[in-house]
């Protein structure tokens, strides 16, 4: 069984906004009038299944938490330490995870699609059934994570580094694997139309 | 709403359950196990289940009707009038399902299965095995093939970008991500 969601956001209360308000405030990321109040209190709340869309948590120090079934989407992360966190379900699609550290992370079922992860490291991260497509990553670290049955379809991974990751039933569909470091890695993968150039295996 | 996610030993399938938070009503969809952890969740919230949808009529998303059914009394919702060897009500394109103040549309997705439909709740939709995150269900012939695409263009990919997809196996998805990066369709 994996983590649950509890969906009942609030509507923005800012006139004529449509967007949700985040978990903790009463406004969306754009009206929020004091962003540095609400960031500061966030370590205190129970995220799981937060609402946190569009949120700018770049540089964050979230190591080990609890962020499960979380909406991030087009969410800011960029340079975050992540490393152990618990983002089973969680939805990270269009988020900027540049240089993010999501090392030993549990990211099962999480939906990375259409985010950019370059220079992300997920050294031992349980990717298990991620989404990861069209998820930009270019020169990201997956170096020992377990990418059992994820699905990377359409992703640019070029110069990822895969060593000795598990990439059993992992989908690279169309994936953009040029100058990636498959190297080590374990099971038996989809590389159906994937551009393998300069790829080492 | 309540909702969960439960992964079923059954084929890695997907079973997903929605609830109405005020009258406790829930419903499921799929249910290729009756996993001990679904009918705790439902007891540990205070739901009663009052709906499974069935997406198409394959055993790792109906073998658990049976289970299911001999605890609860929920009505059993499909393409087709009787699935998984137990009689239900069939539904079509458009159709409404209502559980508590929540209520779900029916859209019709065939291909993978003749009778495969899908159900749209507000803010997310169930595709079962038409589509998948990064890709869609296998079918029988290249005329199935193109019934599944042309029905997700025009019945999924036409919901709001930021609607979640859930799907019946693997990782979910969003409308915008399946629809601008999926390699099937683009």
């Amino acid at each position: 069984m994996s983590g649950g969601t509890h969906y009942a956001p609030l509507h923005c209360d800012a006139p004529g906004c449509d967007a949700f308000a985040l978990t903790g405030a009463h406004a969306c990321w754009k009206h929020l009038d004091d962003r540095h109040a609400w960031r500061a209190g966030l370590a205190d709340r129970d995220l799981n299944a937060a609402w946190l869309v569009g949120v700018d948590l770049s540089g964050a120090d979230l190591s080990g938490w609890d962020l499960r079934s979380a909406r991030l989407s087009g969410a800011c992360l960029k340079g975050a330490d992540l490393s152990g966190a618990d983002l089973r379900d969680t939805f990270l699609d269009g988020a900027d995870l540049r240089d993010a550290d999501f090392s030993g992370a549990n990211l099962e079922f999480a939906i990375l699609g259409g985010a950019d992860a370059s220079g992300a490291c997920f050294h031992g991260a349980n990717l298990q059934r991620a989404n990861l497509v069209g998820t930009r990553a270019h020169g990201a670290d997956f170096s020992g994570a377990n990418l059992y049955y994820a699905r990377p379809g359409n992703a640019d991974l070029e110069g990822a580094d895969f060593h000795d990751a598990r990439i059993q039933r992992t989908i690279f569909r169309r994936a953009n694997l040029k100058d990636a470091d498959l190297t080590g890695a374990e099971g038996t993968a989809n590389f159906e139309n994937a551009n393998l150039e300069g790829a080492a295996r | 709403m309540i909702f969960r996610h439960f992964l079923v030993d059954v084929n890695e399938s997907n079973t997903f359950l929605v609830a109405c938070e005020e009258t406790r009503e829930a419903l499921l969809v799929d249910l290729g196990a009756w996993d001990p952890a679904i009918p705790a969740f439902l007891d540990g919230h205070g739901l009663q289940l009052k709906a499974i949808f069935i997406t198409h009529d394959h055993y790792d998303h109906t073998d658990g009707l049976r289970d299911a059914l001999a605890e609860r009394d929920p009505v059993v919702y499909s393409g087709k009038g009787c699935v998984g060897g137990v009689p239900g009500t069939r539904v079509a394109a458009g159709d409404t399902i209502a559980f508590g103040r929540l209520r779900g549309t029916v859209l019709p997705t065939p291909g993978h299965t003749p009778e495969g439909v899908s159900l749209a709740l507000p803010g997310m939709v169930f595709t079962g095995d038409a589509l998948f995150a990064g890709s869609v269900g296998g079918t029988s012939s290249p005329d199935s093939a193109r019934l599944q695409l042309d029905h997700i263009r025009q019945h999924i990919f036409t919901l709001p970008g930021d609607w979640e997809v859930h799907t019946g196996h693997g990782p979910s998805s969003t409308v915008a991500l399946e629809r601008d990066a999926n390699p099937f369709f683009n």
